[in-house]
């Protein structure tokens, strides 16, 4: 009798079923939308802040000190200690080295050229280098996408170059002239713009510039574009200090000075450090970001709560005359409270689903139009919507379940209520 | 007034007031519509000027700089400052290179350090200088520094500086390699000015990008250009960051206003006896649509004047929460808000209401 009542109301009264069924599919829809795209946004907003450049450097512990203003390299180049080329692929062995997004070695020296000395500066265009088996590309292109090259970009293998634009009016330089280095000649294959100093330099190969030094194998500083988590008071504690415990959880955290110590390790003898300018700052935007979008997230749940709970009042309301007849013909409270939570639970899960999905696609589509990226759903994202629709519904019912039950049936069927 | 429009108006109030929770309903309703419309619109409006102060902290967006080996005009400073307003910040730096004592070569730069402070937040300072002889040493240079009694000797040009080690620096940049003094004491000391500025405009991109136009026409000698990157990044963060509020502002408006539509549609419906018996006992077809769209109007204003504040607290405890910052109540939102509730409860009272006057008031009467 009971389950024949429960499937009776679905099928007799589908208007009402309908509305209360959309209201709570949107609800659970715009929860689970707003929920995913406030835990993604951080990561996304992160990795595009990680498009603008480094945020870690390294360079040999004992380097000479830079003698540098504006553009002018003041120091003749010493012959101070390097780096390794040949380690540079490890970095990708690191703990985090899923997060090293990009990663640039230079090499910069002075040449003394026809037109007076010039700065060189060897670096990876977009190289390919193995790790394992695992092949990936990295370089210049990848970590300085405003770097901009009128003309082509130089493969890594050649002796073609790139000139910085202001170096190139300087000196009358164009696209497919040569330069002298050396006794060398190269090819300028593109006129680089970047607004800072390499507009003043000519950007070459890593092997060429190695050639011309007779360093092989030398690389002076690699710059490291990783993404990180905002440091916090335990990011900035010192690991030599801390328990054994705190530092697996320190290093096993994507902090950029855990990063850092992970650098330090594949190259021994090597300073790496967090570049504060990018590290600091990206870590007050991200917070403030993600913060906010997920205070949206809550108080859009709360508003989705209470306009579901609203129009599962009223659906129930509109039924006090059935409430009325049930009583009469001798049903108790206790009867009729299970069957509307029966009824409420039932929509509460199937609309709860239904607003899972939808949620999900309407995510997605915004993914998309904003970054050009879907967004990571949790699965574990399901149950909890779904628990939030089942307590929403319930609790919207209760106070309405409890008015209709407190009337008098006979008032209620005369229509005088 | 005349009886029809004091019975109308007594018909209405008994319609608002005499029935039960059933208004109050679409009441709280209508004000969560209210509420979530004018705090997510607030915040919208507010978030870019926010990402744009963030941004700013991270120093300068424009460096001024004077062609190699020349010093800016005596004045640029101060001209710079004038054109740029009081917002900005404008910090010169000078550079030389001294020796130490061993005949290790190392940059100096004066600047005005109370300005340098204010435009890179960011650095880390062991102990800001305040006095003219205190210097602020990179940690790099640091250790090529030979300090005893806490000061050490810098040489340029065969005249020595005595200076008192005070602050270490840390960036992780060039900055790190060199030892900061005050600007006055650096031109009495090596007789060079200032070759760059370093500039902070607040403001968003476009507003820069025109700063610089207008900074190049008054130095034209000089090199006046963005810090590309940041520039670049602020664009793209902010105009990321409009379009994910303002579709979350879309959804969430959506959602709540069909929401709200359920609800009026279904409390308009059950009240088709009424609808009956005010037709059965002659009343106009558009007085009674003039009746169900002034009680909708009224509960509609009511909650839009009672969302809106709420909104505005709302939007201001999240940007408290998050950005620190207040904010003030943007009266702007207001007649939107108001008019989107009335158009939300209009709407819903009418969809009903067409269909109701298909029927017969008889055969509703009648329980049919």
């Amino acid at each position: 009798m009971f389950l024949r009542l429960l499937y009776q109301s679905f099928r007799r009264q589908q208007r009402r079923k309908l509305l209360a069924g959309i209201a709570v599919t949107l609800g659970v829809a715009v929860a689970t939308a707003m929920i995913a795209v406030g835990v993604d946004v951080g990561d996304k907003i992160n990795r595009e802040l990680r498009r603008y450049g480094a945020n870690l450097v390294v360079y040999p512990a004992d380097a000479a000190l830079s003698v540098r203003i504006g553009d002018q390299e003041l120091k003749p180049a010493s012959g101070g200690t390097h780096l390794k080329e040949s380690s540079l692929s490890n970095i990708r062995g690191i703990f985090w080295g899923h997060n090293i997004l990009a990663f640039a070695p230079f090499l910069e020296t002075q040449l003394p050229t026809r037109s007076g000395t010039i700065r060189v500066i060897g670096t990876y265009f977009d190289k390919q280098l193995r790790f394992g088996t695992e092949e990936f590309s990295t370089g210049v292109e990848k970590m300085y996408p405003w770097w901009k090259v009128q003309g082509s970009w130089p493969t890594d293998g050649s002796s073609d170059l790139l000139i910085g634009s202001q170096l190139a009016s300087r000196i009358g330089k164009q696209v497919g002239d040569s330069i002298d280095l050396l006794g060398s000649s190269a090819r300028i294959r593109g006129i680089l713009t970047t607004g800072g100093a390499e507009d003043n330099a000519i950007v070459a190969p890593l092997a060429l510039v190695q050639q011309l030094l007779h360093a092989p194998d030398a690389v002076d500083k690699i710059y490291v574009s990783a993404l990180t988590k905002p440091e916090d008071a335990f990011a900035r504690r010192d690991p030599e200090r801390m328990t054994a415990a705190d530092r697996d959880r320190w290093y096993c955290s994507p902090y950029a000075n855990s990063i850092a110590l992970q650098l330090r390790e594949i190259f021994p003898g090597a300073r790496a450090q967090q570049i504060r300018q990018a590290a600091q700052n990206e870590g007050t935007i991200l917070s403030h970001i993600s913060g906010m979008m997920l205070l949206i997230a809550v108080a859009s749940l709360i508003a989705a709560a209470l306009a579901v709970s609203a129009a599962m009042a009223t659906t129930i309301l509109e039924r006090r005359q059935e409430v009325g007849l049930m009583k009469s013909l001798g049903a108790t409270a206790s009867t009729i409270a299970s069957l509307f939570v029966c009824e409420a639970t039932l929509l509460a899960l199937g609309a709860g689903i239904l607003g899972f999905l939808l949620g999900d696609a309407i995510a997605q589509r915004i993914g998309q139009a904003v970054f050009h990226s879907g967004v990571a759903i949790t699965p574990v994202l399901l149950p909890m919507v779904i628990f939030l629709a089942l307590l929403v519904t319930i609790a919207g019912s209760a106070a309405a379940i409890r008015r209709a039950l407190k009337l008098d049936p006979v008032l209620v069927l005369r229509g005088d209520a | 007034m005349s009886v029809r429009a004091s019975m109308f108006f007594h018909v209405l109030k008994r319609g608002l007031l005499g029935r039960g929770n059933r208004p109050l309903i679409a009441f709280i309703a209508l004000s969560v519509a209210a509420t979530m419309i004018t705090a997510m619109l607030s915040l919208y409006q507010g978030l870019e000027d926010k990402l744009n102060r963030d941004f700013r902290s991270y120093g300068a967006n424009i460096t001024l700089a004077a062609p190699d080996g020349k010093n800016l005009p005596s004045d640029a400073v101060a001209r710079a400052r004038s054109i740029l307003g009081s917002e900005a910040l404008v910090v010169p730096f000078a550079f030389a290179v001294t020796h130490t004592n061993r005949d290790e070569p190392i940059v100096v730069a004066g600047t005005e350090m109370d300005q340098v402070r204010l435009l890179n937040s960011w650095w880390s300072v062991s102990k800001w200088p305040s006095g003219d002889d205190q210097a602020l040493t990179g940690v790099r240079a640091e250790s090529h520094l030979q300090v005893d009694h806490g000061g050490f000797d810098l040489a340029f040009a065969g005249r020595s500086l005595h200076l008192q080690y005070y602050g270490t620096l840390k960036t992780g940049s060039d900055d790190e390699d060199r030892v900061l003094i005050s600007l006055k004491i650096f031109e009495h000391w090596t007789g060079i000015g200032p070759s760059i500025l370093e500039i902070s405009l607040p403001g968003s991109r476009d507003q820069i990008t025109t700063a610089i136009s207008q900074l190049q026409v008054v130095f034209p000698d000089m090199q006046v250009r963005p810090v590309r990157q940041l520039l670049q990044a602020q664009g793209a963060v902010v105009s990321r960051m409009r379009s994910i509020m303002l579709a979350s502002t879309l959804l969430i408006a959506l959602t709540v206003a069909l929401c709200v539509f359920s609800t009026l549609t279904s409390s308009v419906l059950e009240r088709r006896r009424d609808f009956a018996v005010m037709k059965a006992i002659g009343s106009s077809q558009s007085t009674v649509n003039a009746l169900f769209a002034g009680e909708a109007l009224t509960v509609a204003l009511c909650a839009a004047l009672v969302g809106y504040p709420l909104g505005s607290v709302l939007a201001a405890l999240i940007s408290e929460i998050n950005f620190h910052a207040v904010v003030t109540p943007r009266l702007s939102v207001l007649p939107l808000v108001i008019s989107t509730d009335i158009i939300l409860a209009l709407l819903a009272a009418i969809v009903p209401l067409a269909r109701l006057q298909r029927i017969e008031p008889a055969g509703i009467l009648k329980g049919e």
